[in-house]
């Protein structure tokens, strides 16, 4: 589809009535001036990359070393994370203590070594009624606890 | 490729004479890519900017430049991709809504200082801009710079057949557009 100048004028006339001039201009001695002006920039540019390139370089031995301290750690820990915790759900017996367990236990404890559990403010150990009542059957008899009620 | 594009781009790989053929290079490319990107976004500013960062692109990638085409295709590629870039990046940038390319261009245009043409070839720009981007890009490189559709064809990635097409089509168009503002 080539078109030739006559074919073209008479296809856009308008068109081919406008003179083919450029409408645009530049300052004065623009191209004179625009590879200084690009140099500049370059080098601004080679100056940049160059510090980023400096920090780069400064900072690598360090990031490759903190790379190889979290893939150590990685490397370690995954795997002794699963081991020890398949380690530790096989040896997670419960041991549920029985009533008898208990009473053998508060039966160990003395009477006046009890009371000063009691008293002492940060004990942290906190006993129900129900602990009470467990420990004064184990150490007392129905007549001692009568007296004691009556008194 | 011509031979002093050769000579010049084997220089640019080279350390040593790298600073020297880059200045050649802009020295014999800096006028026809700046009328190249002028063209496209109309304004000098706007065209000066885009040429420096053409040659800044050209500086930083010569090293890749693997001369499957012409040392001028490639400038002429890097150029458009800039100033299409250029004007899209702009068109989402501006806080006035715009409704297409051709209105942001026309703005650009017209606050451009730089603009010496009479009336009738600012109707020209005006049609021009009513230009779908591809047919407007063919229409500046034949019409202006009377550019040969086979290099044309190597910078826009495009047919010989279909350039012809866009280029017939976009005359039309702005054939019609300058009749019905008559």
């Amino acid at each position: 589809m080539v078109i030739k100048m006559d074919e073209f004028k008479n296809i856009v006339p308008k068109l081919s009535n406008i003179k083919k001039e450029n409408p645009f201009e530049t300052p004065d001695k623009y191209f004179d001036n625009f590879s200084e002006q690009l140099k500049m920039k370059i080098e601004a540019e080679k100056e940049i990359a160059g510090k980023q390139h400096g920090i780069i370089r400064f900072l690598k031995p360090a990031l490759g070393l903190a790379a190889s301290f979290a893939l150590i750690f990685m490397l370690v820990n995954i795997p002794l994370k699963k081991f020890m915790s398949q380690k530790v759900a096989d040896s997670n017996i419960e041991t549920e203590l029985t009533e008898t367990d208990y009473l053998s236990v508060i039966a160990g404890i003395d009477e006046s070594s009890f009371f000063l559990l009691l008293d002492e403010p940060d004990g942290g150990i906190e006993f129900s009624e129900e602990d009470l009542l467990t420990y004064a059957s184990a150490n007392t008899s129905e007549y001692e606890l009568f007296i004691e009620s009556n008194n | 490729m011509d031979n002093d594009d050769r000579v010049l781009i084997a220089d640019l790989k080279e350390e040593n004479k790298r600073d020297l053929a880059f200045n050649t290079l802009v020295k014999k490319y800096q006028e026809r890519l700046y009328w190249h990107i002028r063209k496209i976004v109309l304004n000098h500013e706007d065209s000066d900017d885009i040429l420096q960062n053409t040659f800044i692109k050209v500086w930083k990638n010569v090293g890749n430049f693997r001369e499957e085409s012409s040392l001028y295709t490639w400038l002429y590629r890097i150029a458009t991709n800039e100033s299409l870039t250029f004007i899209n990046s702009n068109k989402r940038k501006s806080f006035v809504q715009m409704n297409d390319t051709s209105e942001f261009l026309m703005n650009n245009l017209m606050s451009d200082p730089y603009f010496e043409g009479d009336e009738i070839q600012l109707k020209l720009q005006e049609a021009i801009l009513q230009l779908p981007e591809k047919q407007r890009l063919v229409f500046n490189m034949k019409y202006f710079d009377a550019m040969k559709y086979d290099a044309m064809s190597e910078v826009l990635d495009t047919s010989v057949g279909a350039l012809k097409a866009s280029y017939h089509h976009a005359s039309k168009k702005i054939e019609e557009y300058l009749k019905n503002i008559d």
